[in-house]
């Protein structure tokens, strides 16, 4: 059989399984072991089988993850969370919408620390929502910015999902990790011109606020210090060159553990708490990428990028239309895929392709998780809209759907913006690293 | 108490046993690098191998983390099938979710011996270390194999609930 039709009956069985309800990791083991045995014959295939579990588990470039991870838990579990939002609150307050804008910011700093975004949707629905539900805001407003800042976190450094696309298309993580933060601040101000928007066409759905003194919101700029400090000692240093993101990851670990005890905003429990978190979330995602490890170089000797390069030039396609294409497809993927399953099986087919097209990989790679986010946060599966819907069971998940459409927004817009400005993702990473 | 029970139990404290090697893997991973950074910038004295140090937590983190998941079933799917195919149809597709766990959990740990051997044979060591690699082949087997127990037991000895997760 024609290898790139291999190629494409494992990337059908693939989406059969995952329809079938068969874990992301067990379907990219079984496709990638039978796929590379019908390319390679059984000797390799046995061989990268045996090798790639270890190969995973011992990359440096991989103990990144469980760190911030770690870095975010903390951050999580302490009262650091609950003292940056009373700040962003204080700060933002005086305006018509300035609770739902102060969410926004929180969950934007909240992400300078924390790399996932339902981390992020989890630990805001705990402090925003009952603040906003008590100051009168309607609960789809209220949830829509709570979903939609948490989807930030996966562009603002530091960022799992960046660092494990990394190593499944082997880039630099430090060059993506830099090329994420700009487009991820341009999200944060497109959400809450939205939140404002909405506020201003609906303004029963927030109440007038009372402002603070000019006194009270400077001496509010101080709290999210501990916020800052850590974005700008591990995500400054790993742009600065002064760390590798594994040094980094496990500074801003121990700083974030350090910070919650020696300000006793954390106990020893709730470290404990943070890193059993850490473990079961990183067993899992390894065992993730060991199978796409499989199912990446299964594609790679299926020549599948190429089948669908001659496929495009064929129906004349332009690059702007594959791009458009491949857009339109993960709005489709996003709609039961959830966001590293997204990344780790798309990612080895398209990324080569693109390529081909002139693209910059890393451009694209943050096309990709801008792409991620959108399926995050859209109806009828967006993971975001549950773990809110978890957090506050007494929310219609109808009116958390409502609250969310004008979000939507934000994201395609965005999109428009990297295809006209490609330097909103690769103006830093080229001034850091050239 | 019946035989699944007391299996559930072994499990269950079995898994425990890993979560915290594998904690205290990750913690001593995060300590050891702060110190060399700390040593590197300070006193222009770095820890002699803390890459490989760094490099062979991991494994140890890796390998016994996953127990839990495992034994949780944390495992991250997709879950739009449920509402179309009713519970009973769900909890069928979860028990073969088991299974292939268990298969696939098995089919890696079958490849991962002959690399294993090899390590032991070939004797290769870890640059700064020293440290024979086959022991951290050890390390990933017994972690390996103390999950495909935990995948095992969740198959044949715990109940099936159809709750939404994710590990993302």
């Amino acid at each position: 059989m024609n290898p790139s039709l291999i190629g494409v009956t494992g990337v059908v069985a693939l989406f059969v399984l995952l329809i079938l309800r068969v874990p992301i990791w067990i379907a990219l083991v079984c496709v990638g072991f039978f796929g590379n045995l019908t390319v390679l014959g059984w000797q390799g295939t046995f061989a990268l089988t045996g090798t790639a579990p270890f190969d995973v588990a011992s990359s440096y470039t991989l103990s990144v993850v469980p760190l911030f991870i770690l870095m975010g838990e903390v951050a999580s579990e302490s009262r650091l969370s609950g003292e940056l939002f009373k700040a962003a609150h204080v700060i933002l307050s005086g305006f018509r919408g300035g609770l739902a804008v102060a969410t926004l910011a929180a969950s934007a700093l909240f992400g300078a620390v924390s790399g996932s975004s339902l981390a992020n949707a989890a630990t805001m629905s705990r402090i925003a929502l009952p603040e906003l539900r008590k100051a009168g805001y309607d609960d789809g407003l209220a949830t829509g910015c709570i979903a939609a800042g948490g989807s930030t976190d996966i562009l603002i450094p530091p960022s799992i999902i960046l660092v494990i696309y990394a190593a499944i298309a082997e880039l630099s993580v430090p060059k993506l990790l830099a090329a994420g933060l700009i487009p991820g601040l341009v999200l944060t101000v497109l959400y809450m011109a939205i939140a404002i928007a909405v506020v201003h066409v609906r303004p029963d759905y927030a109440p007038t606020e009372t402002g603070f003194s000019l006194r009270d919101r400077i001496a509010a700029l101080k709290e999210p210090w501990q916020f800052l400090a850590l974005f700008f000692v591990t995500i400054g240093g790993i742009y600065a060159g002064i760390f590798s993101p594994t040094e980094a990851a496990s500074i801003g670990a121990f700083g974030a553990i350090m910070l919650g005890l020696v300000g006793r905003r954390l106990s020893l429990r709730e470290v404990l708490t943070a890193v059993e978190n850490t473990v079961i979330v990183s067993g899992l995602l390894f065992v993730i990428v060991i199978g796409a490890n499989l199912f990446s170089f299964f594609i790679v000797q299926t020549h599948l990028p190429e089948l669908l390069l001659d496929g495009a030039r064929a129906f004349n396609l332009s690059g702007l239309m594959v791009m458009i294409l491949i857009i339109v497809g993960y709005i489709l993927l996003g709609c039961f895929l959830e966001g590293i399953g997204m990344v780790l099986i798309t990612v080895p087919v398209f990324q080569p392709l693109i390529v081909k097209f002139g693209y910059d990989p890393i451009w694209f790679a943050i096309v990709v998780v801008i792409m991620v986010e959108v399926g995050l946060i859209h109806p009828p599966v967006g993971m975001n809209l549950f773990v809110i819907q978890a957090q506050a069971p007494d929310v219609k998940i109808t009116a958390i759907y409502r609250g969310i459409i004008p979000f939507l927004l934000a994201p395609l817009v965005l999109i428009v913006l990297m295809f006209l400005f490609p330097g909103l993702a690769l103006w830093l990473p080229k001034l850091l690293y050239g | 108490m019946s035989a699944r029970t007391r299996l559930a139990a072994a499990a269950d404290h079995l898994q425990r046993i890993q979560l915290w090697l594998a904690a205290l893997a990750l913690i001593i991973l995060m300590l050891i690098t702060v110190a060399d950074v700390f040593l590197r910038y300070m006193f222009n004295n770095p820890v002699r191998g803390s890459y490989d140090a760094v490099e062979s937590m991991l494994v140890v983190f890796v390998f016994n983390g996953m127990a839990a998941g495992f034994f949780l079933r944390r495992n991250i799917v997709i879950d739009l099938i449920d509402q179309a195919v009713g519970r009973r149809a769900t909890a069928v597709l979860i028990r073969m979710a088991d299974l292939l766990s268990v298969v696939c959990l098995g089919l890696l740990m079958w490849a991962m011996l002959g690399p294993a051997r090899q390590a032991f044979e070939y004797g290769d060591r870890k640059l700064e270390l020293n440290l024979p690699i086959y022991m951290l082949w050890i390390v990933a087997l017994l972690g390996l194999a103390g999950t495909i127990f935990c995948a095992f037991v969740t198959l044949v000895a715990r109940p099936v609930t159809t709750e939404r997760r994710s590990a993302e």
